[in-house]
């Protein structure tokens, strides 16, 4: 089988980082070859580059591809630290396992392993000491992430499940968790829900922004019953809006941030065929607090 | 009745599989119209995915104010009321008949202004 050769440069959080990584996507998608990953360009490798990377392995490798991440070529020694502190590294051929840092550990879940991912999001996460929370209000956070992971298995259609990393950033004081599924995508899920409903040619027209915004308010579920659902997203963007943090969701076409300012929803030019959910929190302790705990609101 | 979560589930009320459980363990007591007290000693995490099945569903059985009288939660933390509440006033307002049509017209609309 040909070997198809994937330069991994300069990965950030901007959404033209992100574009990066859907290019990355659909060099690979589609097409049946085994890759090999190189980073002879990478100086800067952010989480959200590090679990799709992960996620987009498992991918190749589930329709029979080989992967292989070029170890020989990551010649910069702060990415080739941080994801042999993560664990990533050990994860796919580098001899090393992860240790305790400023990475929150790669992770990967097949299925929805509830109590192997609380513990992740309690501990390992928001509980690692990085901001200083009462137990209460740690427990509080990790159940809103949960909600992410929720959504993902129950709505993504995901066969390869989903990623995650995160990392605490020092000089900016930010904690951020990536959480990535290679499922269908909340637009495509919002338009075939609908199209049970409406007009194919009308719903055809829903842009990928407005499926979005229609996902993230209350009570608005692709899951149909008589069970009502729909609040996941609307707990996890109030949380991160009362805590001056900010929430990047780009699935598809479409792309929402919601942080203090408000909510946008966007249309992108570049899609990939998932979901990439990545949170930033500001460890500042004074935003953290319930309202029991004298200290501004949660 | 009176139960115990912890006990029934341990202390995390995070997906809907606890949560039916707890629905299933209640249903027919309050359906005759016995007082039913869920103790939330010793739970420290919520999702609403386990309140959903577990009291959301309740709703299409028993009216909001029954449910609300029959159904005591005791020892529930602030973060657990806040999410209970929420999934109770979604459940109260659900309709399984949205008219989906208009919904989809009502968001065409809107990008067709926001775009324009």
């Amino acid at each position: 089988m040909v070997q198809k050769i994937i330069q991994i440069p300069r990965i950030n959080d901007e959404p033209r980082d992100i574009a990066t990584l859907f290019e990355i996507w659909s060099q690979v998608n589609g097409c049946h070859q085994n890759v090999r990953f190189d980073f002879s360009q990478c100086d800067f490798l952010r989480p959200n580059a590090v679990a799709f990377l992960g996620g987009l392995a498992r991918l190749i490798e589930s329709r029979r591809g080989k992967v292989v991440f070029d170890w020989d070529t990551l010649r910069n020694k702060a990415v080739k630290n941080n994801l042999r502190q993560n664990g990533f590294a050990g994860q796919f051929g580098y001899p090393s396992s992860g240790w305790e840092g400023n990475s929150i550990p790669y992770r990967e879940d097949r299925t929805l392993d509830m109590n192997g991912i609380m513990d992740y999001l309690t501990f390992n996460w928001i509980g690692k000491g990085w901001v200083h929370v009462s137990e209460r209000l740690r427990d509080a956070i990790a159940g809103r992430m949960w909600e992410i992971y929720n959504n993902a298995f129950e709505h993504s259609g995901s066969k390869i499940g989903v990623f995650t990393c995160g990392q605490h950033f020092w000089q900016q004081n930010d904690l951020i968790l990536s959480v990535i599924d290679f499922g269908r995508g909340i637009p495509t899920n919002v338009r075939t829900f609908l199209r049970q409903y409406a007009d194919e040619a009308l719903v055809s027209k829903l842009s990928g922004a407005a499926c979005l915004k229609w996902a993230f308010e209350r009570g608005n579920s692709t899951c149909m019953g008589v069970i009502a659902r729909g609040l996941g997203l609307d707990l996890l963007k109030e949380f991160v809006r009362i805590n001056q943090g900010r929430l990047e969701v780009y699935s598809n076409e479409g792309y929402a941030i919601i942080d203090a300012g408000g909510e946008q929803y966007v249309n992108r030019d570049i899609s990939f065929e998932g979901t990439l959910v990545h949170i930033t929190l500001r460890c500042d302790e004074k935003l953290y607090h319930f309202k029991d705990e004298a200290k501004p609101p949660y | 009745m009176r139960l115990s979560i912890k006990d029934k589930i341990g202390q995390r009320c995070i997906i809907k599989d606890d949560g039916q459980k707890i629905y299933d363990a209640i249903i027919e007591s309050l359906k005759q119209g016995e007082t039913v007290t869920l103790d939330f000693d010793g739970v420290t995490q919520f999702a609403s995915p386990f309140f959903n099945y577990a009291i959301g569903q309740l709703l299409k059985d028993i009216n909001e104010v029954d449910l609300r009288h029959l159904l005591q939660l005791e020892n529930l933390n602030e973060t657990g009321k806040l999410v209970v509440e929420r999934v109770i006033e979604n459940a109260a307002q659900y309709h399984g008949d949205k008219d989906y049509r208009k919904i989809v017209d009502d968001i065409l609309e809107q990008q067709s202004r926001e775009s324009g």
